[in-house]
């Protein structure tokens, strides 16, 4: 796979595309916290990845590390502060607590709810993170990849992925702790979206560079 | 967790993310991943076409190299150029060929050149002068004529934006700052349709700023605003607290928050002035007596500095007129393993003109 990618075959990227395609847009969403932005992203790594399929080294494993690495390139060049970050996740939150009104009385599933649920939960921790904390800890946690891969798909010294995640997981600690500190049964995540004005999450979330 | 002590447990042993696993993910919308496996498989293919046509050299250095002049471009944006070129194909090559030379500059998404980080001399803060300026400054708002949109109008600003960022490659980082570039924006008065135009972020084209969740600088969201500064102070810091960085001090937001109504917007003009006012109201906000905005302007300024990260967003307007003229964030105190140096402007922008026009893309002057 990676000699054919490497040599430009067009059905190892069709191949690679169906493989990996949704993995790199749930992994642009957990940068961006923005769906359509993520899709964007997705795309984009797609085309980066054929511009630079020259880097593909012919020893390895699975590519999806390395297309991750362009995905948390692509991803960066759209994100350049944690306030837009955090205006996006809130913008997030609250599409994903207006789907679950929306579908309240429909036949939802149990499980699609949980997973918005989820994935707010997900936004809400990586909220909390720095740009640098976020990539490292979603490369580690979701994509599941050890500290030297994320190094590597990074483009960063292994020292800096330990210290980044000992910061994250600090501030993770912290979140969890306020947590129980303010445990309720009821989730109160939606409280926000619906009094006070929401739209203050959308600016920066949708119109890209500030 | 039960890691062995000697490694380190792997974030996926913390148990402060065992309620994050696992991992929920989603499909792409309906339809999506074919479209974006066809635009990628119509790149390639162009391409390829292309390579074989320009180059007689061995596939493998011809399928690297003649990519080469396209490289900057973002070939996601291209697709409008891309398909017809690839449907001419059999037209002839010089289609292609100005497609690809000609297109690929002008066309798509190119990345915006980057130098080094934007500095600044940072003007002198007077906490003392900030209400006395913003009220001068409210006044000359309350006394601009805004024009009220119709149904169905647009708001259009169009602004000159650059950015700092620490640029990260193969382990060493640096600080730069893209190129002054041109920003366009169309937002409805509602704030659920809208349009971007944005040299390095979108292609000359632009994209939708369609979205559920409205815009919260639109104009009919900034002409329901309380004109009593308290209670419009009141509300921004409703707003903002249930959207804050926490990292972000709580006053800071609140200025911020105000920010965003003002700018990239056209506010009724008691609405501007009673921001102002309210903007007053907020602790640590301060008068600067220099400023610069993105083209080069030279105004006072009304700035708060956000003490957890260092940085300053600066206000600037007119002297004399105290019009508002741009925006810009300046690091004026260093902080531990912050990269971005005092005197780094992180961003800037300055307002080069606000109309409303009949449709989103249209400009001023432009007959709808």
């Amino acid at each position: 796979m990676r000699t054919r990618v490497r040599n430009g075959d067009p059905d190892a990227f069709a191949e690679l595309f169906d493989a990996c395609a949704r993995a790199v847009y749930n992994h642009a969403f957990r940068l961006t916290a923005d769906w359509s932005l993520a899709e964007d992203v997705m795309s984009t790594t797609f085309m980066e990845a054929w511009r630079r399929r020259d880097s593909v080294e012919a020893e390895g494993g699975s590519l999806r590390p390395w297309l991750l690495g362009i995905a948390t390139n692509v991803a960066r060049s759209h994100h350049r502060s944690n306030r837009r970050y955090r205006n996006a996740a809130s913008a997030a939150a609250a599409a994903h607590a207006a789907e679950e009104r929306v579908e309240d009385h429909a036949e939802e599933t149990a499980g699609r709810l949980d997973d918005r649920r989820r994935i707010n939960a997900t936004l809400a921790a990586l909220s909390l993170l720095k740009r640098p904390e976020r990539e490292v800890l979603t490369l580690c946690l979701w994509e599941g990849m050890e500290y030297a891969e994320a190094a590597r798909a990074l483009g960063i010294p292994v020292g800096t992925v330990r210290s980044r995640l000992s910061r994250a997981r600090s501030k993770l600690r912290k979140l969890a702790d306020a947590q129980l500190l303010g445990e309720k049964r009821e989730p109160t995540r939606t409280n926000r979206q619906i009094t006070g004005d929401r739209g203050y999450a959308v600016r920066s979330a949708q119109e890209g560079n500030r | 967790m039960n890691a062995s002590p000697s490694h380190r447990p792997h974030p996926a042993e913390w148990t402060e993310t065992q309620s994050l696993l696992p991992s929920a993910e989603r499909d792409l919308p309906a339809g999506r991943h074919q479209f974006h496996k066809e635009q990628m498989m119509a790149r390639i293919h162009e391409d390829l076409r292309t390579t074989s046509r320009t180059s007689t050299a061995s596939s493998r250095t011809s399928a690297a190299s003649p990519v080469a002049p396209v490289k900057r471009s973002n070939p996601f944006l291209r697709r409008a150029i891309l398909l017809p070129a690839a449907a001419f194909a059999l037209a002839g090559a010089v289609v292609g060929g100005l497609a690809l030379t000609g297109g690929g500059a002008d066309d798509g998404k190119a990345a915006l050149a980057t130098g080094p980080a934007l500095t600044t001399r940072i003007g002198a803060a007077d906490p003392k002068g900030a209400p006395q300026l913003l009220e001068r400054i409210s006044l000359a708002a309350a006394d601009t004529s805004a024009p009220t949109p119709r149904k169905g109008q647009y708001i259009y600003i169009a602004s000159k934006v650059a950015d700092s960022y620490v640029k990260s490659d193969g382990g060493k980082s640096e600080a730069v700052s893209n190129e002054l570039h041109s920003r366009q924006v169309w937002n409805s008065l509602d704030g659920r349709d809208g349009w971007l135009i944005e040299a390095g972020e979108t292609s000359d084209k632009g994209i939708t700023l369609k979205s559920d969740v409205p815009f919260s600088g639109a104009y009919n969201a900034l002409a329901g605003l309380p004109t009593d500064p308290d209670a419009l102070l009141q509300r921004i810091y409703r707003a903002s607290d249930a959207n804050r960085d926490p990292e972000v001090p709580r006053d800071q937001a609140a200025f911020v928050a105000i920010g965003d109504l003002l700018f990239e917007s056209y506010p009724p003009a008691e609405v501007g002035a009673a921001l102002y006012k309210a903007a007053a109201k907020i602790p640590g906000v301060v008068s600067v007596d220099d400023a610069v905005d993105a083209t080069g302007r030279h105004g006072v300024a009304i700035a708060r500095q956000n003490d957890t990260d260092g940085e300053r967003t600066e206000w600037i307007f007119d002297k004399k007129t105290l019009r508002f003229l741009g925006e810009r964030i300046v690091v004026v105190k260093a902080t531990a393993g912050d990269p971005l140096k005092v005197g780094t402007v992180t961003h800037t922008s300055a307002i080069t003109e606000r109309a409303v026009v009949d449709a989103a893309k249209q400009v001023p002057g432009q007959v709808s």
